[in-house]
């Protein structure tokens, strides 16, 4: 009946384009082999154009021949006319409804036209169809993957499990997916048979082990997450991604020690990776490894110049270790590689208001710069009501101040300054007014 | 009073909050100030549980519909993600939630609807009601005995579009303690209906009842009982939900210095859209229009904020909405309603400004 239906849909597309056909039946036969070849020679030379016309004569000859409608079908795919090599691979799959082929060809075409509910309704005719076929719904779930399309990857990866034919690496593959979609306790437990399965191969015990890693991290079981991930860099101590992964669950809990001893140990075993010498960084840093840090991370600038949180960190050490030349001159790099860097501006004028002597009129200038990124910025508006107040310019000060305090009321160290440059100013009243908020401020718990 | 009676009581869902937060079953909410942004991200979406989390895996979930269908139908995980599937921004409200609280969130869920997969299996012509049965069981009351949660739905409901069997909120896949891996989510109505951890749809003819329903005793709770001048009690079942908004900061009892703030909160009603929200900085006395950060949509929650000038003294905030459908939060509870839900007052916050 869908074969019927099928002919009697393209038929009807594809007689508009058929002249009526004089030969016999051995002609005919004939003639379609012919056309066949002369398809298949064109396909090979990648000329799709001219293989599609020849598929279109051969199923204009015998509109039955579901070879004539996948090659058609391919063809205009491979020419990347998507519309008509759907029509054209329907027809096969109805006409062949018992292989896959075309089924498995309908769903590459309908996701290359990104019609996802298309994709959908092929994948339900395959399940309903192929239930027990594990390579198509394997074949499918890893196309499906590789295009992004990962509920449908976990749907595929499921239905292929449910054909009892899974192995260890498509359960590992299952289990990533079920981890990257949000099924962690699912991906726990099917990576969980891996890592348990005695005739699985290191490397994807190692794998398994990693996906269950993230996932007991997922779900806040930490000490878990850091035995599944020390499993994982034993099971493959090349592995580099399990190193930081580890790594980055001490950071999470503020054992940077124990994330630079594993970090180190990534460095000696698997590799010395931008990733593995920025994460070894920061924790040098955060571990007040000040000098062992900067050296890691000026190596990491000298490999790769553009890794802007290098130079976050960087900065960090050096105002942590009181070098404020050096401090600023890593913020100005950062804002030359990254101009467009988040509070790049605001960060470099903090570090020239602690230098000595303080070049106001370049505060100022790094301030309209930040105030040019982001012109609602409260910390803008203090810090340049400071550099006013320092410079002695107070009404200046005082307008800057009020602005900080109108983007930012709940927050005490504007009324402070504010009530300061009024004392200043003698305004006695005013000045004992703002800081009587300061200490209420400090009381107030409806602070956001 | 048993602690599942007290989940059970109107209000419960304010007054158990975090203090419960590992003990099961969960009940979590946040507060509003914390949400940025339009959506409430998982990790803040409110929680009422009525019983113990179940455990479910993707692999072996399975939701049967049955009953008065011609084709009664199982399907998988991977047949609901191959279904169609629609993508809507719905808000969420326990029906014990009080006046100003946080058991409400909104979210952008994704699922299968509803109607589509009670048409595949033909349901009858003659067909009511819809018995929703989730994963989680246990007794309602000390003397009901331990049944599957479950919810009676009208079939009229359940075949409106924006029904849906929902897997995903915020474009993940549902978090556990929201109904992993699938539930039904009914938008515009209170939350008890849209049942956590679907596993079942029966679907009823006319006649005939829902008897878990009724043996678990869940058919005496989730009611509105209004009292007339006679004394007469008159009870039904709540559905919909009413024009409601809420103030996210300041939150009651701050301390603020006299300055411009800018209040902000949510607002959201049942199956109409949210018209206008209201600011009164003396106790409801005066009102002015707050500003509404988007063009308002059905089922989803508007995001509103108004700059207030504050000056010292003691101020006493209150938010008032209306919907397109001319329904607006009243001041103070009716008092013939003598249960504890449908708690849309407009909640006073009091402010102390210097």
């Amino acid at each position: 009946m869908r074969a019927l239906i099928a002919i009697a849909v393209f038929g009807r597309v594809l007689a508009a384009e058929c002249e009526p056909s004089r030969l016999g039946e051995k002609e005919t036969l004939a003639r379609f082999q012919q056309l066949d070849q002369e398809a298949q020679a064109a396909f090979e030379q990648k000329q799709y154009a001219v293989a599609a016309r020849h598929y279109r004569e051969a199923a204009c000859l015998v509109p039955k021949s579901a070879r004539a409608f996948y090659g058609l079908g391919t063809a205009e795919a491979a020419a990347g006319n998507f519309p008509a090599a759907r029509e054209a691979l329907e027809s096969a799959d109805a006409l062949l409804s018992g292989n896959v082929m075309p089924l498995t060809m309908l769903v590459r075409v309908n996701v290359a036209m990104k019609d996802i509910e298309k994709v959908k309704g092929v994948l339900r005719s395959a399940a309903t169809r192929f239930p027990n076929n594990a390579e198509l719904h394997s074949g499918l779930a890893r196309f499906l993957a590789e295009n992004q399309l990962l509920d449908l990857a976990l749907a595929e990866s499921l239905r292929f499990e449910q054909t009892g034919t899974s192995d260890a690496e498509s359960a590992v593959a299952l289990a990533a997916l079920e981890n990257t979609v949000g099924a962690y306790h699912d991906a726990i437990r099917t990576a969980g048979a891996v890592t348990n399965d005695p005739a699985a191969p290191d490397a994807i015990k190692a794998s398994a082990a990693g996906v269950a890693g993230l996932s007991y991290e997922s779900i806040g079981r930490r000490d878990e997450a850091i035995q599944q991930l020390k499993l994982a860099i034993q099971r493959a101590p090349a592995q580099e991604n399990s190193y930081l992964a580890l790594a980055f669950l001490y950071e999470k809990s503020k054992k940077f020690g124990d994330a630079v001893q594993v970090l180190e140990q990534a460095r000696q075993r698997a590799s010395e990776t931008p990733a593995v010498l920025l994460a070894l960084g920061n924790n040098l840093v955060w571990a007040e490894e000040y000098q062992r840090g900067e050296a890691v991370l000026n190596e990491l600038l000298q490999k790769d110049s553009s890794i802007a949180e290098a130079y976050v960190r960087l900065s960090e050490a050096y105002r942590s270790t009181n070098r404020p030349d050096l401090e600023m001159q890593t913020l100005q790099k950062l804002a030359r590689v990254k101009p467009d860097y988040p509070m790049v501006h605001v960060l470099t004028a903090q570090v020239m208001l602690r230098m000595d002597p303080v070049d106001y009129n370049g505060v100022l200038q790094e301030l309209a710069r930040a105030e040019k990124a982001t012109p609602n910025d409260a910390d803008v508006f203090y810090l340049r009501g400071k550099a006013y107040i320092a410079q002695n310019r107070l009404s200046e000060a005082i307008t800057a101040l009020k602005r900080a305090i109108e983007l930012r009321p709940v927050d005490s160290g504007a009324y402070y300054q504010l009530g300061l440059t009024y004392r200043k100013l003698g305004r006695a009243e005013l000045a004992r007014e703002m800081l009587q908020r300061v200490e209420y401020l400090k009381q107030a718990p409806g602070a956001p | 009073m048993t602690r599942r009676e007290l989940i059970f009581l109107p209000g419960a869902c304010s007054m158990l909050g975090q203090a419960l937060a590992s003990s099961e079953p969960q009940n979590l909410s946040f507060p509003l100030e914390s949400i940025d942004g339009r959506l409430t991200s998982p990790d803040q979406f409110f929680v009422r549980d009525h019983f113990s989390e179940p455990e479910l895996s993707i692999r072996t979930w399975r939701l049967k519909i049955e009953g008065r269908v011609s084709r009664p139908t199982e399907l998988s995980f991977a047949d609901l993600l191959e279904s169609p599937t629609k993508k809507l921004e719905a808000v969420l409200e326990c029906a014990g939630n009080r006046a100003g609280g946080s058991a409400v969130s909104n979210g952008l869920w994704e699922g299968a609807p509803l109607a589509n997969l009670l048409q595949d299996t033909g349901v009858d012509r003659d067909a009511a009601m819809v018995v929703l049965y989730g994963g989680d069981s246990g007794r309602v009351m000390d003397t009901s005995p331990t049944l599957p949660y479950c919810q009676v739905v009208p079939l009229a409901k359940c075949m409106r579009p924006e029904s849906l069997v929902a897997f995903k909120l915020n474009d993940r896949f549902l978090p556990r303690k929201n109904g992993f891996p699938a539930r039904a989510l009914f938008p515009g109505w209170y939350a008890m209906d849209s049942v956590k951890w679907l596993q079942r749809i029966v679907i009823l003819g006319p006649h005939e009842r829902a008897s878990d329903f009724e043996t678990s005793r869940m058919n005496e709770v989730y009611n509105r009982i209004v009292a007339s001048n006679s004394g007469e009690r008159k009870i039904t079942r709540l559905s919909e939900l009413l024009v409601k908004s809420a103030i996210a900061w300041p939150g009651d009892q701050s301390k603020l210095p006299a300055a411009r703030h800018m209040i902000r909160g949510f607002a959201w009603t049942g199956s109409s859209r949210i018209r206008v929200v209201e600011l009164s900085a003396d106790g409801g006395r005066t009102w002015s229009p707050a500003t509404l950060d988007h063009p308002a949509h059905s089922f989803s929650w508007i995001r509103w904020d108004f700059a207030w000038d504050a000056k010292p003294g003691e101020h006493v905030l209150m938010s008032r909405a209306t919907d397109d459908a001319g329904r607006q939060q009243p001041l103070v509870r009716d008092p013939a309603r003598k249960d504890g839900y449908e708690l849309n007052f407009c909640a006073p916050v009091r402010c102390f400004v210097r």
